[in-house]
Parts: C-alpha cells; sequence; structure tokens
C-alpha cells in the first residue's frame, strides 16, 4: 500500500518520465521513418559502390548494441565540437538506430512490391516521384506496417536505455522514485504497466493495418 | 589506452559470453516448454503464460533487470547481481522465443503428424522423433538470432553492477576521464561477437536448406 | 462371427463434421488377403471412410475391427470407452497407411523413414530393420536412394517410399488414400505397379483411387460409395461391365 502511495505521490515525475519516453520516441519516428525510406531507396537504387558501402554501415550499426551507440553518441559528438545535453544525444542516438532497422524493413518491403503495378505505372507515363509517391509507398506502407509495428516497440524498449545517460524518462522515474521511497515493487509496476499500454496502442493500430490489408489485398 | 584498460575490458568479454550463454542454455527450453503449454491449451495456465509472454515484450529490458534485482530481495530472495542478470536475461529470451517455437508448432505440417500417429508413434514419440528434430532445423536461423537480440540485451545488466564488457569500459573510462576510447573498444567487441553470429547464422541456414530442402 | 474371418470389418459407422453428414451407417466386411478398391465421387467420403479404418477420423458412431479386434473403441454401444493413446497407437501398428501427399518425414533420410516405426514403434533391433527396409527399397527399385533426403526424390519416388514404410511394419492391412492424385501423370505408373505387385502376394489392401483401370485389373472388390453411403459392392467384373445402381452406371460413364 506504502508503494502504490509512494506512486502517486510523485505521479508527476512518471507523468513526466512517460511524456519524455514518448517525446523520444515520436521525435525519433518522425526523423526516421522518412530517413529510413530515403536509405532504403538509396539501398534499392544507388549505383554499385555507394549501395555497398550504405549496405555495409547499416549492417554494422545492426551489430552494435543501442546503449553503445548512445554512449558513442553522447561521449563522440563532444570530440567533434558538438555539445548536445543528454535529451538531445539520446534523441541522435535513438533516431540513427533506428533508421538502420527501418531502412532494412523498407527495402525489403520494397523488393515485395509486384513488379507489374510498377511496370503498369510506367506505361502510364508516371514519373519518378509519382510511382514512388501513388503507386509504391501506399504498398509498402501495408505490407510492412506489422513490421514497423514491431519496430516502434523495439524502439520505445531501446529508449529506456538512455537513463543511464541520465535523460529521464519512464524508467529513470521508475528507479528515481524507487530509490527515493525504498518500495521497489510498486513504482517498477506502474512503469511496466504504462509501457504495456503503450504496446497496446501500437498493436492496436497494427491491427487496423492488417484490417485494410485484408480489404485492399485480399 | 593501456593494455591494462584493454585487458580489464576483455575480462569483461568473458563475463558477457558466460552470462550469454548460460542464459540461452536456459531461456530457449524453457521457452519451448511455454510453447508447448500454451499451445496443448492448457485452460487458466495458457491464457496467463500468453499474458507473461505479453508483459516481457512491451516492457524494456533494461526495466526488467532493475524489477527483478530490486523485487526479489523484498520477496526474501537475495540474488547477487549475475544471478540476477542471469535470470532477467531468461525471463526475457524464454518470453521471446516462446512465440518462435509457437508458430513452429502451429504450422507444423498436419500430414506428417497424422503419417506418425498412423503408425503407431506415441504423442511423446511424435513430439522427440517428428516435430522437434525439424522445428529446431527449420528455426535454427531465428533461434540464433535470438542469441544475437540477447547479446545486445546484456549491456544493460551493468545498470545493476555486473562487470560485463560495458561496465568494464564505464570503469576504464571514468579511471582515465577519457570515456571515448573504451567505449569504442567495447563497441569493437560487442560487434566482432554478433557479427560471428549473424555470419554463422547465414552459414547455418544454407547448409540446412541444402540438406533438407526448403524448410518450414 | 463374420468380423472374425474379415481382415476388417465396419459396423454402422458414421460420421458427421458440425452436423454435416460425411458417413451414413456403413457396414461392410473385407476379406483376408484381397484387394480392395473404394471408388466414387469426389465427396461422396471415400477418404473420410478409409480414416475412419485406422481411427485418424474418429467415428460419430459405430465400430471398426482389424482381424476381429476393435480399433478406436472399446465395448459396444452402452459400455464402450475410447481406447488410451496407447492402446490406439498399438493398435494402429497392424494396419499401415500410405497417404496422398506421401507424408514423409523430410528431416529422415530414405531409410531412415521405411526403419523408423519399425524400430522405435516395434522396437525391432535397428540392424535388423534397416537390412528388412534395404531388401524392401530394392524390390520397389530405390535400392540406391537409401541414404537420400526426400527431397531429393521425384514424386512417384516419394510414394514408392511411403509404400515401403507401409511395408516395413509388416502390416496385416495397407490402406492407400488416393496414391497417385498427387502424381504428374508420368509417374503414376510406376506406383501403380508397385502396388499391383503387392496385390499379388496377399496382403490385405484397401485402396481409394480414381484410376478406374487400375481398380479394374488390380480390385477383387469394388466398393463404389456416392453421398455418404455404398451403393454397391461387386467384383470389378461385375461392376464395370454390369453396374446395378443407377448412380453406378452415370459414374461409369462420367470416368
Amino acid at each position: 500500500m506504502s508503494g502504490l502511495l509512494a506512486v502517486w505521490q510523485s505521479r508527476d515525475v512518471f507523468l513526466w518520465g512517460a511524456a519524455n519516453t514518448l517525446l523520444l520516441v515520436l521525435g525519433c519516428l518522425l526523423l526516421s521513418i522518412p530517413l529510413g525510406i530515403l536509405l532504403a531507396i538509396l539501398l534499392t537504387e544507388s549505383p554499385g559502390p555507394l549501395r555497398r558501402s550504405l549496405a555495409e554501415l547499416v549492417d554494422l550499426l545492426r551489430c552494435v548494441p543501442f546503449l553503445l551507440l548512445a554512449y558513442l553518441v553522447y561521449y563522440g559528438l563532444p570530440e567533434l565540437g558538438l555539445r548536445l545535453d543528454p535529451w538531445w544525444a539520446g534523441l541522435a542516438s535513438l533516431t540513427l538506430y533506428t533508421t538502420a532497422y527501418l531502412a532494412e524493413i523498407f527495402r525489403a518491403a520494397f523488393l515485395a512490391v509486384a513488379r507489374d503495378s510498377i511496370e503498369a505505372a510506367h506505361a502510364f507515363g508516371l514519373s519518378r516521384g509519382l510511382l514512388y509517391r501513388r503507386i509504391i509507398l501506399p504498398q509498402v506502407a501495408i505490407t510492412a506496417a506489422p513490421l514497423i509495428g514491431n519496430q516502434v516497440i523495439t524502439t520505445i524498449r531501446d529508449s529506456a536505455l538512455l537513463m543511464i545517460i541520465t535523460v529521464q524518462e519512464l524508467t529513470f522515474a521508475a528507479n528515481f522514485v524507487s530509490a527515493n521511497t525504498f518500495t521497489p515493487f510498486a513504482p517498477f509496476a506502474a512503469a511496466v504497466g504504462l509501457y504495456l499500454l503503450m504496446s497496446f496502442v501500437i498493436e492496436a493500430g497494427v491491427r487496423r493495418m492488417e484490417r485494410v490489408r485484408k480489404v485492399r489485398f485480399g | 589506452m593501456t593494455w591494462p584498460a584493454i585487458r580489464t575490458i576483455l575480462d569483461g568479454a568473458v563475463v558477457t559470453a558466460m552470462l550469454a550463454a548460460v542464459s540461452i542454455l536456459l531461456s530457449l527450453p524453457l521457452g519451448l516448454l511455454l510453447a508447448l503449454l500454451r499451445w496443448r491449451r492448457v485452460p487458466v495456465l495458457a491464457g496467463a503464460l500468453a499474458a507473461f509472454v505479453s508483459l516481457v515484450r512491451a516492457t524494456p529490458f533494461i526495466t526488467l533487470v532493475l524489477f527483478v534485482f530490486f523485487i526479489l530481495p523484498s520477496a526474501g530472495i537475495q540474488l547477487d547481481p549475475v544471478p540476477a542478470a542471469i535470470l532477467a536475461l531468461t525471463i526475457n529470451t524464454a518470453a521471446f522465443s516462446s512465440e518462435i517455437w509457437r508458430a513452429a508448432l502451429q504450422t507444423f505440417s498436419r500430414d506428417q503428424r497424422e503419417a506418425a500417429a498412423a503408425f503407431g508413434l506415441s504423442e511423446r514419440q511424435i513430439f522427440t522423433r517428428i516435430v522437434f528434430p525439424q522445428i529446431w532445423r527449420a528455426n535454427l536461423g531465428p533461434l540464433i538470432s535470438e542469441v544475437t537480440i540477447l547479446l545486445k540485451c546484456t549491456p544493460a545488466v551493468a545498470v545493476i553492477g555486473v562487470v560485463e564488457i560495458t561496465r568494464a569500459a564505464g570503469r576504464v573510462g571514468a579511471e582515465t576521464y577519457e570515456p571515448l576510447p573504451p567505449f569504442l573498444v567495447a563497441t569493437l567487441i560487442y560487434t566482432a561477437l554478433i557479427a560471428t553470429l549473424v555470419r554463422g547464422q547465414r552459414v547455418v541456414e544454407r547448409r540446412i536448406a541444402r540438406r533438407y530442402g526448403v524448410t518450414r | 462371427m463374420a468380423e472374425i474371418d474379415a481382415a476388417i470389418s465396419v459396423k454402422g459407422v458414421c460420421k458427421d463434421f458440425d452436423g454435416f453428414e460425411v458417413l451414413r451407417d456403413i457396414d461392410l466386411d473385407i476379406a483376408p488377403g484381397t484387394t480392395t478398391c473404394i471408388l466414387g465421387p469426389s465427396g461422396s467420403g471415400k477418404s473420410t471412410l478409409l480414416r475412419c479404418l485406422n481411427w485418424l477420423e474418429e467415428p460419430s458412431k459405430g465400430s471398426v475391427f482389424i482381424h476381429g479386434k476393435p480399433i478406436g473403441r472399446i465395448g459396444t454401444a452402452a459400455t464402450a470407452r475410447p481406447m488410451a493413446r496407447r492402446e490406439l497407437a498399438t493398435a494402429r501398428t497392424s494396419i499401415a497407411m500410405v497417404f496422398q501427399h506421401f507424408a514423409l518425414w523430410p528431416h529422415l533420410t530414405v531409410l531412415g523413414n521405411v526403419v523408423e516405426a519399425p524400430v522405435h514403434v516395434l522396437r525391432r533391433p535397428r540392424r535388423e530393420a534397416e537390412a528388412e527396409g534395404r531388401a524392401i527399397l530394392s524390390r520397389v527399385g530405390l535400392a540406391e536412394k537409401a541414404d537420400a533426403y526426400p527431397h531429393t526424390l521425384s514424386g512417384g519416388q516419394k510414394q514408392r517410399v511411403a509404400i515401403s514404410r507401409a511395408l516395413a511394419m509388416r502390416p496385416k492391412v495397407i490402406l492407400f488414400d488416393e496414391p497417385t492424385s498427387a502424381l504428374d501423370p508420368e509417374m503414376v505408373g510406376e506406383v501403380l505397379s508397385v502396388i499391383h505387385e503387392l496385390a499379388k502376394e496377399g496382403l490385405t489392401m484397401v485402396i481409394v483411387t480414381h484410376e478406374m483401370r487400375f481398380a479394374r485389373d488390380v480390385a477383387d472388390t469394388i466398393v463404389f460409395m456416392e453421398g455418404g453411403c455404398i451403393r454397391e459392392v461387386a467384383p470389378p467384373q461385375a461392376f464395370f461391365t454390369d453396374p446395378q445402381s443407377e448412380r453406378a452406371k452415370r459414374f461409369l460413364t462420367r470416368h
């Protein structure tokens, strides 16, 4: 009971933490979805040497644990003369990391777009821009939705590691309240509940896209 | 960086490898057990396990680590950081791998199962002789990729004081006031370990496809 | 009692899937050492009847006896109880089956498929089972494929492996569920000729098939089904030249 009370009394800390987690993830998605699409286009269409080095880079990034990437960005950028506070360094590393994964997802989805629908678009004289905007991307969005949903959940999970570089997100809040009130269970349970809520929302979104996919593609 | 500093990080690498090995050996069979219980639709238990799996999948690993480490003492169980880390890693990977096992059980060929029943194999024999030998091979790729995901999770256990690669690198950084070089070395070690696993996974998948035809 | 003499005896078997009647009150006795072909239009219940014989499908009513021994359910009507899983597994060892889509176990070699049940169900020594398995494989012309994996074989070869797997059980009865329906036309012959050879050796065989000429050549008895009922049981000569029922006449003019 004292635990619940402690959580209630520090609800501002939790709300602040949850808001930070959401802001980080939303900011990351706003940046990494367009970047991921761009990177995926480069990965499928750019000339050989560039494509190969980009592919290597994406593969390499996917081999790095996120916490290490966050450390490298946080401690590395100042060496390059760019001083970021933990929040912005966290957003930068989360975006970089998520972009690499999304690029792979989008690349696979591009490859799955029916060749004949692209040929038909060429036959009707669609420009490259129109082809991507009207034909390819809508199909990609629908087929890749479940994987993107998974990636968003992974991004939320990764964002918790940013507590280690002192970003005040949700897990940071739980740990802070737990340490200050000596009641570990309730604060962490509250955090887990909020994470669960976020993943429910995302899964509901994915299910909605699934329905769209069923209606349109059978 | 000095040689002793690099030694410190390499000692951490041994701990990381040990954590990963022990946790994977515990969590893959546990994941299979969870999947079997859910697949058999044991009433109540199957529902509870489904809820448990979604809970773990939604919870950040570092949150799980802190949870396990701080909760257990209030339940009267004192765990050192290393066993607590192994416990958290095992819970996490068991939940994720149970989804792989469950999908494999659900999509397993009905024809083959029937043929085995028609030839008098018992339920247990159908599982141990026909189903299991195929599903572990067909899913070796996804299972190895669980190992790489597990390895990528391990830095989080630094937060409860396990001196693995990341914490060792942090220590070196704190002593030298230069955090970047040790973290670069640590990243290099992780990347080498994970890239090796990814490459191994591709080789294994190709070999299995060649021997048994297209699996799944 | 007839069912003691019969290799297979079916008494009042009914089967419905969610209220849809697939088999209606089937009675059938099959003499030992004979080959019976079950013919009929698709959806007539042929395969379901065959699958009831080894209890892969559980009849809603009725019983099946193999050489006088009940399978699936023990006792009659009021006192009947379902067999324990283990009892059922044991009962099935005397009835082998060949499936339409082969249902080979892809993780085992050809020989591995053939000896799997003899070694692990019948507990025969592996060496002995393997020697016998190789002998059977060479009989069906697959001696050199013993160590190959199923995915490297053609459809006709796969089905001959499936037949070898059935023979290796030294079964009293072999059930064939449309053994050539999944094969390319040029491979049908090799499988049918193997089955034809077996028919000469006095095994009891029940074959669901669409191959009319083959049924005529190989069967001792034709069972014609339609609409979940047995409409006619006759020797092939009689069935093909002078079918008694209108339905059989119509079926034969279409095939």
